[in-house]
């Protein structure tokens, strides 16, 4: 954009000025004065303008720039004195102490002037001269670098950045906290209610667990299928002339269970609600098909002190054995152990009905 | 050059050694610092274009800043400070992008 009115305006400077000088002279000492310094007055229209219109139609702007060009080359010279003119109004105050200078590259031919800005740019980075000016915008440069540097500094850094905040902003930053704490609090409790629930419900599955797994072993007790200790007595019948038949154990059986008892072994096989007893031809006894020898040995948990009276009444199992010249024994025991276990076998036919 | 290493030593100063701000002057930094950009832009668009003088620089850098920071304190007393400085930062990047797309001219020619 500026390369099109540019040449023209310093060709422009060179017929007011008419002096020529190095490049690199130019960069370093104030040329013509602010023409096309931002800041400066009038001068702002005069170099934005064709800045903003360049930026909205880029690339509309290129064909423009360089149709352009040759023309205003040669017609630079009346245009440009107008404008030179207005833009250069404050130059008697500002630049009574300043060279003057203009670039050659003005009046060289335009693909060298094309390049000026790049020369001049060369120019000023290198080599580094010591100047006063230069000193000074150092110097200021170095102030911007120090703000930028503490404020990128400030920005990142958490906890100062509310320091610079206005008041309005802290206000807004307040509620904007007070809010979201609402909604977290909000959503805490809902949590926390959720969790007690989650908490109450587990509780209530491990309880039901537990009672299911209770009443489980008490069944299997029942059943069979699981062992049994407690208190209870153990009863042997010594029957050395064969006198006992399954009838009698049976007798033995039924009076134990009115007695109260729990779980109850003859031997090594467990007396279940489905046990049966047969009498073998050549003597002996078998229950659930497993023969046993003698002598039979009730282990019955229960009540003792319910069992043993109950065994020993007057025309009860005791006697009835006895007067088949067999010999029960009765010991009471704090601890007996019932530790045979039937297979439980699932019922073909009978199913739960519902309630 | 020297104003290059100027900024650069700056910028490293600022970093390493973390100076304490008075408060007063906190909310004006990032705003002065918009504007500082801005005449450092120009500076350097009117240095390509051959007419840089470092009195206009250093006037245009100044003003600039006190400019920029007294809009900024202006707006805090009445009230709209958040609006008025989006206002400046806003004149103020299209004046850096305007000067920005000389340099790009200069520097590039494109």
């Amino acid at each position: 954009m500026s390369s099109a009115p540019e040449p023209g305006r310093e060709a422009a400077a060179e017929n007011v000025d008419g002096e020529g000088k190095a490049a690199k002279k130019a960069a370093e000492t104030g040329p013509v004065e602010p023409v096309g310094e931002a800041e400066h007055g009038e001068s702002v229209e005069h170099v934005e303008e064709p800045a903003k219109k360049d930026g909205a139609e880029e690339p509309a702007a290129a064909p423009v720039k360089s149709d352009a060009k040759p023309e205003l080359e040669p017609a630079a010279a009346p245009e440009p004195v107008v404008r030179l003119a207005k833009a250069v109004e404050p130059e008697p105050e500002a630049a009574s102490g300043v060279e003057s200078v203009v670039e050659p590259a003005a009046v060289q031919p335009p693909d060298a002037d094309r390049n000026a800005g790049r020369r001049r740019l060369k120019a000023a980075l290198w080599p580094p001269r010591l100047s006063r000016g230069q000193l000074v915008v150092a110097l200021l440069l170095f102030s911007l670098g120090l703000a930028l540097a503490i404020q990128v500094r400030s920005t990142n850094d958490h906890h100062s950045q509310l320091r610079g905040a206005r008041q309005e902003d802290l206000v807004r930053i307040l509620d904007e906290l007070d809010s979201r704490q609402q909604r977290l609090q909000q959503e805490k409790a809902e949590l926390e209610q959720s969790l007690a629930k989650l908490e109450n419900s587990s509780n209530q599955a491990k309880e039901a667990q537990e009672q299911t797994r209770k009443k489980a072993t008490e069944l299997g007790v029942l059943a069979g299928t699981v062992k049994a200790t407690g208190p209870g007595i153990v009863l042997t019948v010594d029957d050395p002339q064969g006198q006992v038949k399954a009838d009698m154990l049976l007798d033995t059986l039924q009076e134990l269970r009115a007695a109260g008892a729990e779980a109850i072994q003859i031997n090594d096989v467990r007396v279940v609600v489905n046990t049966y007893f047969t009498d073998v031809s050549g003597g002996g006894v078998q229950i659930d098909g497993k023969k046993v020898s003698q002598p039979y040995r009730f282990t019955v948990v229960g009540n003792p002190q319910d069992l043993t009276p109950a065994l020993n009444i007057p025309g009860g199992v005791v006697r009835t054995l006895e007067s088949n010249q067999a010999r029960a024994t009765i010991t009471q025991q704090q601890k007996v152990v019932v530790d045979a276990l039937v297979d439980l076998k699932t019922p073909q036919y009978a199913k739960p009905a519902s309630k | 050059m020297i104003a290059v290493l100027g900024l650069v030593i700056g910028v490293v100063v600022g970093l390493f050694v973390q100076p304490e701000l008075p408060d007063a002057v906190v909310p004006y930094l990032p705003i002065a610092v918009v504007a500082a950009l801005d005449a450092v832009f120009g500076g350097v668009r009117a240095m390509l274009d051959g007419i840089f003088n470092d009195k206009v620089f250093i006037v245009s850098f100044l003003s600039n800043v006190v400019v920029a920071a007294l809009i900024v304190f202006l707006g805090d007393q009445l009230g709209v400070g958040s609006q008025l400085s989006t206002g400046v930062v806003v004149v103020l990047g299209i004046r850096i992008f305007s000067n920005a797309a000389a340099i790009r001219r200069h520097v590039f020619r494109a």
